[in-house]
């Protein structure tokens, strides 16, 4: 304290922000082995990644909690805290809605996913998972624009975010598909409850992308 | 009269103590910005620092040591030289001693209010409240408030050019090359007017403002498109981007921040050293005595080696806790801190070195430049400047009464 130049600088939130995104990539992944091994049946491991992603989960909220923390009140920031703050939480409730398709699952595991549906889900998971792996990308980007306000920079910014919105848009395509084969094959009634759920729910997980995308648009805004 | 050279001398050990601090203390957060964006290493920024506080001490500091002395306190006190010396000497004592308690306790105090604060209590002492200079405080406490905000604009200003001009361009090295000359040629351009105003040198040669105006402007283009030249010579075969150039016109700004902050901060020690000086020299301290050179090379000398010292220590923790500083910011935040502290100087009121830095930085961080910057400090050092002032008045007083009791 005694020197105030030195102690205006505290921790940049960029860096929780990359950790955080980092996590959350690993926990879709983890998550992906989670629903590949419930859907091709060899469930044994399902419980073990599902701990993994609760795991993950945990973490990247020690993360979220720590950059919250680390921003007092009078915290100046290249954006509005606000919008930092609405970007993290979009980030952290991917992991949320990955959580509860898991949790989903676990409720009813034992039919598992019909035969006829596997590829579309997987297909789905494909989908929801190309737009969390850009996250970090954008994260890191966005950081180097924050740095030389380079306009293009800016633009490889908002590229990404493109990317994302098209990916989300893929995503909800996939999940149009899965959810109109649940109704036309499946006759079991719950069964249908039960997959179409999933599959809006895991389509969360792409929308809640696309939001963190469209914060990082706001973040950017000139 | 032995007594008196005896104070002589112990009022040599505190003005150099005095000027210690302000080496030790103040170095800090005039360099910082140079240090944390990687512009200048430990060991370049403590030798630019060291010898160019020297230099602004003893050639650009004159100015601002009368004003303390005499602008704030009524030289009616200094018409009892016994009175006059003990007050001096007790100044002295009572701001070293805040300066080494704050300095003990961590708090973020400017030597500068010290100080003031210490002149005050001894005023009235002396003479009582009727001699202290209310407005002339006023203006004084004004410019404290007003230096920040000063340099926090300036900063804004310079960073949103920065931004604008340079770094939101498609070709933004061109762009920094091509507007080089220009902010090395401000820079300059301050700098020479402030040398032509304010020194000796400048005095002597009576060169009125128009064409002092005119002979930095000349020199200011000399060494502006001199600057350009160098800056091609040197990354020439680099591909380097924004940030590079602003690396080398970084090192010219903060050659001026230890210029400006020499000028300004030796009045701190020099003032109070200066009245002793010319009482025990002289039996009585006239209305307007020049500083003798020598003395403000001695408080130059006396900040050098506080940074020398204790300056190692200090700039170690900014390159790991300063770390998303970057040259264009850095720039921005040295021009503002040494253009409003040169200003300050010019117009005789004793501004804060730091308060210009911090200032600065808040006019980049308001301009989005940081990562994070935290302003809680701000408030913090309001409250200390609060503090400062009759701490350092009330301990000066104890001492006054003490030695008065004494001598």
């Amino acid at each position: 304290m005694r020197i105030p130049f030195i102690s205006m600088f505290t921790t940049s939130p960029f860096d929780g922000l990359m950790e955080h995104a980092e996590k959350v990539k690993e926990c879709t992944w983890a998550f992906q082995q989670a629903i590949e091994c419930h859907i091709t049946d060899r469930c044994l491991t399902f419980e073990k990644f599902r701990d993994e992603v609760i795991q993950l989960e945990s973490e990247a909220d020690v993360i979220k909690r720590r950059i919250r923390g680390h921003l007092p009140k009078w915290t100046m920031l290249p954006m509005d805290k606000f919008q930092l703050f609405q970007y993290l939480r979009e980030q952290d409730r991917v992991l949320d809605s990955v959580e509860d398709v898991l949790d989903w699952i676990s409720y009813r595991s034992d039919p598992g996913i019909p035969k006829e549906l596997e590829k579309d889900f997987f297909l789905l998971l494909d989908s929801i998972i190309a737009p969390i792996e850009e996250l970090s990308k954008m994260v890191s980007e966005a950081r180097k624009y924050f740095r030389n306000y380079s306009e293009k920079q800016r633009f490889v910014v908002k590229k990404i975010i493109r990317t994302i919105r098209q990916q989300e848009h893929d995503a909800d395509t996939a999940e149009d598909i899965v959810k109109s084969k649940v109704f036309n094959i499946i006759k079991d009634p719950v069964t249908v409850f039960h997959m179409v759920r999933l599959a809006e729910t895991i389509g969360y997980i792409a929308d809640h992308a696309e939001n963190a995308g469209d914060m990082m648009r706001a973040m950017i805004a000139k | 009269m032995v007594s008196e050279y005896s104070i002589l001398v112990v009022g040599y050990i505190l003005g150099f103590y005095m000027s210690w601090n302000i080496g030790a203390n103040d170095v800090a957060n005039s360099m910082a910005s140079a240090v944390g964006a990687k512009a200048i290493t430990i060991k370049q920024a403590i030798f630019i620092a060291g010898i160019l506080n020297i230099v602004g001490a003893a050639f650009l500091g004159s100015h601002v040591t009368n004003t303390i002395r005499k602008g704030i306190v009524s030289t009616d006190v200094l018409s009892d030289p016994h009175l006059a010396l003990i007050g001096a000497f007790s100044a002295l004592l009572a701001a070293s001693l805040w300066v080494s308690f704050a300095t003990w306790k961590s708090f973020p105090v400017s030597t500068t209010h010290s100080i003031v604060g210490a002149m005050i209590g001894f005023g009235i002492m002396a003479g009582g409240f009727s001699v202290i200079n209310w407005g002339k405080l006023a203006a004084v406490i004004l410019s404290w408030i007003i230096s920040p905000i000063f340099s926090l604009v300036i900063a804004f200003v310079m960073f949103k050019i920065i931004v604008r001009l340079i770094l939101s361009k498609q070709d933004a090295v061109a762009w920094a090359f091509k507007l080089s000359p220009y902010f090395i040629g401000i820079t300059s351009f301050v700098v020479v007017l402030s040398f032509l105003f304010k020194t000796p040198l400048g005095k002597r040669f009576a060169i009125d403002t128009c064409s002092a105006l005119l002979i930095a402007l000349v020199m200011a283009s000399i060494i502006g498109f001199t600057g350009l030249k160098l800056l091609r010579c040197m990354l020439k075969n680099k591909k380097n981007g924004v940030e590079e150039i602003f690396r080398r016109i970084q090192i010219g700004t903060s050659c001026y921040v230890a210029l400006a902050q020499g000028a300004n901060d030796v009045a701190n020690a020099i003032g109070p050293l200066a009245v002793i000086y010319f009482l025990v020299k002289t039996g009585s301290v006239g209305a307007k005595v020049p500083v003798p050179i020598f003395l403000l090379l001695f408080g130059g000398i006396g900040i050098a080696l506080g940074i020398a010292m204790a300056g190692h220590r200090v700039m170690g923790t900014i390159g790991t806790k300063i770390t998303t500083l970057t040259n264009t910011r850095g720039f921005s935040v040295d021009f503002a801190a040494a253009t409003t502290v040169l200003i300050a100087s010019k117009l005789g009121l004793p501004v804060s070195t730091t308060h210009a830095a911090v200032g600065g930085v808040f006019g980049v961080g308001i301009a989005r430049g940081f990562e994070a910057v935290n302003f809680t400090v701000v408030f913090q050092i309001m409250l200390y400047w609060v503090l400062t002032v009759p701490a350092a008045a009330i301990t000066s007083m104890v001492i006054f009464k003490l030695l008065q009791f004494i001598l």
